[in-house]
């Protein structure tokens, strides 16, 4: 069973630009959240916020119902140096175990690594240069990468970004299937249809929480007109305190 | 280690060794580069994947500094190896301390301590001039197998132990805390501990390679073969491997060749040039098999 999620007063600013402000809610447990709002709108401060990765005021606090459990991450973005040879599976391998890449005799450690690389469909790039992936194939080690531990907190930002339809399906099959596990799932998304179709609680973000809610009830059209009005208004707003 | 040299000195005299065996110092420094060559190799690779090229050539320059500190503070002239433990040391912690606390880039900042203590280096050898012969400082500078003691193959013995047994545990999480920090995070780990762990092992190779290589050329064989690995290789386990083996065979080979073809040259001139020789076949293999 995933956790629940407590935001109390959550703040976050960088130097004079206010990232977030205020911002107050309990994500439940073994649902999938989607953050949704614009860009700099606050999405992925608030993921770092939760994860414990940038320095916030207020708190947020994770409730485990069995003691603390695993959290499964997949980043924006991750860079890789084409030309060092760290193959997807040394990727997978880095993040699974403790033996060293260059002394790892270990087959049972590549079974397991080579099993969670099929489960994304990324088994034939197991030898594959990270860097020379596109960026929706990296997206996708990435997401075998936060699956390694079975987690029950999965905190994905943005992860089909630059997948293909067919990852896009693949990767809301999973997502159906963890929370099915009672995964507590987070992510952040900018796919409006595809955010529908994952029937999940959406949350709005802009600086400030702008609404929470089940998906059929916060994308409405007239909705998420209103968010893009506010964003405007919000960068005006910030550009006037700057000045 | 008499065993050793007595060994070697048997199989000159019966002609299975060349003659250059028959020398004790010959044998010292070959298990010098038998212990310094894989550990440098090693690192090298994450030395590459860290992008920390320039902060090993900084540290084996501070090296410099740190030796004549000891000399002016009563160390032997011959071995000060407290004075150059200690700069080297603060040297490399205080640089990735300041390094995570200001907005400088990096090699800016790497570039600020090298002059530093090249300066400061070269200030104090001034003084130093006075109570040794000038000339040692060439064997600083550029390595020298006749200098290297019993007891320095200890002290070469139990930094590679420490690092090898560090190496073992923790290679994997140095690696992850430098290609996603924030993954490394997540998963619990300490990124700055290992940082720092792995800062410390740098400087303890650098320490350990300066009799053999030299203070100036220590860090270009923390580089050259892993650059050489990178360009061979097709996994991350080969790449350490590969820039083990050409680091190993660069020492032995740079230490031996000078010795055998009796050319004047320093031992870390010969086991750069050596190792640049690897660098320069597989630039040109990787040219010609992409053609």
């Amino acid at each position: 069973m995933g956790p629940s999620i407590s935001l109390s007063h959550v703040s976050l600013r960088y130097e004079n630009n206010i990232v977030l402000q205020d911002i107050s809610a309990t994500l439940g447990s073994g649902e999938c959240h989607v953050i949704m709002g614009p860009n700099g709108g606050g999405k992925t401060s608030l993921l770092r916020s939760i994860l414990g990765l940038t320095p916030f005021k207020g708190e947020v606090n994770i409730h485990w119902p069995k003691g603390k459990g695993k959290i499964g991450y997949v980043p924006q973005k991750a860079t890789f140096e084409p030309s060092l040879p760290l193959t997807v599976l040394d990727f997978i391998l880095l993040n699974q175990s403790r033996s060293p890449l260059f002394f790892n005799f270990n087959k049972k450690h590549k079974v397991k690594a080579l099993q969670q690389l099929a489960r994304l469909g990324m088994e034939d790039r197991a030898m594959f240069r990270m860097g020379q992936l596109s960026g929706g194939e990296q997206q996708r080690v990435l997401f075998a990468q936060a699956l390694l531990d079975d987690p029950d907190l999965l905190i994905l930002d943005e992860p089909t970004n630059g997948m293909d339809d067919q990852g896009v399906r693949y990767f809301e099959s999973l997502i159906a299937d963890l929370v099915k596990e009672n995964k507590t799932i987070l992510v952040v998304h900018h796919d409006i249809s595809a955010v529908r179709r994952l029937q999940a609680v959406v949350h709005v973000v802009n600086g400030t929480l702008l609404e929470s809610g089940l998906a059929e009830d916060v994308l409405k059209p007239n909705k998420i007109e209103r968010l893009f009005n506010h964003y405007r208004s919000h960068s005006n707003h910030q550009n006037e305190e700057v000045a | 280690m008499d065993w050793l040299r007595l060994l070697a000195n048997q199989g000159a005299e019966a002609g299975w060794l060349s003659e250059s065996f028959a020398y004790g110092f010959m044998v010292n420094a070959l298990v010098a580069a038998l212990f310094v060559g894989p550990l440098l190799g090693g690192l090298g690779t994450l030395v590459i994947a860290k992008r920390l090229a320039f902060f090993s050539e900084a540290v084996g320059h501070a090296a410099l500094t740190g030796i004549a500190i000891g000399v002016l503070l009563g160390e032997p002239p011959e071995n000060p190896i407290i004075g150059l433990f200690c700069f080297c040391m603060i040297f490399a912690l205080l640089l990735h301390f300041v390094r995570n606390r200001t907005a400088v880039p990096y090699d800016t900042l790497v570039g600020v301590f090298l002059a530093v203590a090249l300066a400061g280096g070269a200030a104090l050898l001034m003084y130093v001039a006075r109570k040794i012969n000038i000339h040692m400082l060439e064997n600083v500078l550029f390595g020298s197998i006749l200098t290297i003691t019993d007891f320095d193959l200890l002290v070469l013995g139990v930094s590679c132990l420490l690092i090898i047994v560090g190496l073992m545990f923790t290679f994997n999480r140095i690696l992850l805390a430098s290609i996603s920090p924030d993954i490394a995070k997540v998963r619990g780990y300490n990124t700055h501990f290992y940082d720092y762990l792995f800062v410390m092992m740098i400087t303890l190779v650098t320490i350990a390679a300066v009799k053999i290589v030299g203070a100036v050329l220590v860090g270009a064989l923390l580089l050259i073969p892993g650059a050489t690995a990178r360009l061979m290789t097709r996994s991350m386990g080969s790449f350490v491997l590969l820039s083990s083996l050409l680091a190993t065979l660069s020492c032995l080979i740079g230490t031996l060749l000078p010795m055998e073809l009796k050319l004047p040259i320093p031992s870390g001139a010969s086991i750069i040039l050596v190792a640049a020789s690897f660098f320069l076949i597989a630039t040109v293999y990787r040219i010609v098999a992409r053609k």
